[in-house]
């Protein structure tokens, strides 16, 4: 019996290590470079002869020309994620509601056209929504970026929070109709409640699917002062001579909200995207 | 308080219909138990009297109104479900003045009811605690408990303890019944256990296919059966049933001839089905032969399993039973509580 748990925990330990490594170590790269002064950032050392906060200083006080905008960047990746958060949370609760409880005509047609999304990859609808954001004049304006990544992540947050859904029992329902209550008020004072975990993990998953893009936000945003953090970050990369040190340490300071997000909700984002994966 | 009539209801799932017709009238005040094996309907029929199903054909009446269109929450009933449906994310307070708060009584009334109602079952001390902190029966309770504090006209239960292990059950019933004998509130009961049945109720209705087979309080069904499937899903443990025939004004049947009851006449080689209760065969002296199977004894009375003509026949005794199995015995019929069904229609003969 205890040899059998060594043996398990032997086996757990022989996958979890390398996938320990493979996660951590571009990010110990990342965090190397960093820290590191603009010469001695290529030097190939593990840890650098006078690590430096320098270039988190010069990034924070945007003290180079790549970082005039920074702080302004920083703000519009945050004002988009969490809008783009939002409004999805908002479309996918209300239509999961809508398909889930109130079995509205066509719950299914919209389900299954949810699902058709997913058999078209992103990058191909870039183009078409390029076109159709320039044909409402949203180009250059967050609103288009805003709208692009509602419409992709919703199918999505919708499947999920439907499947959630199915699994509230359904005499739940029963008993607020005859407690008298409206379908408006069944939705705010019994279903919202009651989905919570699904709720945080769904707005998680679409904030972050905001925050992270760089395609969309790259070809439909371009004045220095709207683009996100992530488009800036690519602008490094158009010099010959790029400031490796700074790109690095902003894209550490990058990585950071999401990490802090992911850890805050993890007991929601792992419960609430699996359930109602299995049938119970 | 108010009565509650069902006319002709009909019900269909698409092409199927599982309701053929129903009437019956609930007098004010009354505690009437639909009883019934599962898929007979029962549960459908309640359903339709709160709003939760559509009504195919026919009227639903609450106090002489006309309900067919009205929604669950303007119809002024309460429901308790075998499920309980107890909000979880809220206390036991929230629970039982959600329906006042949805009316927007004031908080004083919503405090107030509630209170009242927490005292009546028993739940003052759990008020603040949430459905996940509490047992089976304490959730029963309060699910029963944001039924009156609505007050409402009718209550409805579905199955509401079905979950509850057999002491609890038995408990339970004791309560809901003391609950109606205070608030006299007319109350519709489904159940699939006639034991709850025939303990709880003024009146059962006994369905089987869609269709009402008898109405009656728990004793007429128990006496006076209308046909052979009321006569065995009415009775604990349940009634004997044969194959005979008419002869001579007595029935032949397991190698014997049974006496018919008193009154009933029928032709000479008429096929029956012949019925008798566990505790209306005495064992005596004189009668039909049978050989004992098994003897159950319980303390209060005896069931005793007893070969006849190739049958096996239960036999309740009051008291102690020195047979042992592989004994013969006599059993005395009583002509006056035996009962002769129609072979072809099962209807009883009278």
């Amino acid at each position: 019996m205890k040899r059998k748990a060594i043996t398990r925990e032997a086996q757990l330990l022989l996958i979890g290590i390398p996938v320990f490594l493979w996660t951590m170590i571009p990010i110990y790269h990342l965090f190397l470079f960093a820290i590191s002064g603009r010469d001695s950032a290529t030097s190939g050392r593990l840890w650098p002869k006078d690590p430096t906060l320098q270039n988190f200083s010069v990034v924070f006080q945007q003290h180079h020309f790549y970082l005039n905008h920074f702080w302004v960047q920083l703000g519009n990746s945050l004002v988009i994620a969490l809008t783009v958060g939002a409004l999805t949370l908002i479309i996918a609760t209300t239509a999961a509601f809508a398909i889930s409880r109130l079995k509205v005509r066509g719950g299914r047609l919209v389900m299954n056209l949810a699902l058709f999304t997913y058999f078209i990859p992103a990058a191909f609808l870039a183009v078409p929504m390029y076109k159709t954001m320039g044909n409402y004049g949203l180009l250059n304006n967050q609103w288009a970026l805003i709208l692009a990544m509602v419409t992709i992540a919703s199918p999505y947050c919708i499947w999920v929070l439907k499947q959630a859904s199915d699994k509230l029992p359904w005499e739940l329902d029963e008993a607020a109709r005859i407690d008298g209550a409206s379908p408006l008020q069944l939705f705010r004072l019994v279903y919202v409640p009651l989905m919570v975990p699904s709720l945080v993990a769904v707005g998680t998953y679409a904030l972050l699917l905001a925050w992270n893009e760089y395609l969309y936000a790259f070809l439909l945003l371009s004045r220095d002062d709207s683009v996100t953090l992530s488009v800036a970050l690519g602008n490094f990369l158009a010099a010959d001579d790029s400031p490796w040190e700074l790109l690095m340490a902003t894209g550490f300071i990058y990585a950071l909200p999401p990490a802090a997000i992911y850890y805050a909700f993890k007991r929601y984002m792992v419960g609430g995207l699996t359930a109602g994966a299995v049938k119970s | 308080m108010a009565t509650v009539s069902f006319r002709d209801v009909k019900k269909r799932f698409g092409s199927t219909a599982v309701i053929h017709g129903v009437s019956i009238d609930i007098d004010d005040g009354e505690f009437v138990v639909l009883v019934g094996p599962s898929g007979c309907g029962k549960s459908t029929l309640l359903r339709m009297l709160a709003g939760l199903e559509e009504i195919s054909g026919g009227d639903i009446l609450i106090d002489g109104r006309v309900v067919n269109d009205l929604e669950s929450k303007d119809r002024d009933i309460a429901m308790v479900f075998q499920s309980y449906a107890l909000y979880p994310h809220m206390t036991v307070r929230e629970n039982m003045g959600f329906s006042l708060r949805l009316r927007r009584a004031e908080n004083r009334t919503i405090d107030e009811r509630v209170m009242q109602a927490a005292r009546i079952l028993n739940l003052d001390k759990l008020l603040e605690r949430h459905p996940r902190e509490l047992s089976g029966g304490q959730r029963q309770r309060v699910a029963m408990g944001r039924a009156i504090v609505r007050d409402p006209k009718v209550f409805l239960f579905d199955e509401p303890l079905s979950n509850l292990d057999a002491k609890l059950r038995v408990a339970m019933r004791a309560e809901i019944k003391q609950l109606h004998q205070r608030l006299q509130t007319t109350t519709v009961y489904v159940t699939h256990d006639q034991i709850e049945a025939m303990t709880m109720a003024d009146r059962i209705v006994v369905m089987q296919d869609g269709i009402i087979e008898q109405i009656g309080t728990p004793l007429e069904l128990f006496d006076s059966p209308r046909n052979l499937f009321v006569a065995q899903f009415i009775g604990s443990p349940a009634m004997n049933v044969f194959d005979g025939a008419v002869r001579d004004g007595a029935v032949e049947g397991l190698a014997a001839s049974w006496p018919m009851p008193p009154g009933v006449g029928a032709p000479t080689g008429q096929q029956v089905q012949y019925g008798v209760r566990p505790t209306d065969l005495q064992l005596g002296s004189r009668g039909i032969a049978g050989t004992v199977v098994v003897v159950e004894p319980t303390g209060a009375e005896t069931e005793l399993l007893v070969d006849v003509g190739g049958q096996q026949l239960t036999v309740v005794t009051h008291g102690r039973v020195t047979a042992k199995p592989g004994q013969s015995i006599k059993l005395l019929p009583d002509p006056a509580r035996v009962h002769v069904f129609d072979t072809r229609s099962g209807q009883r003969l009278q």
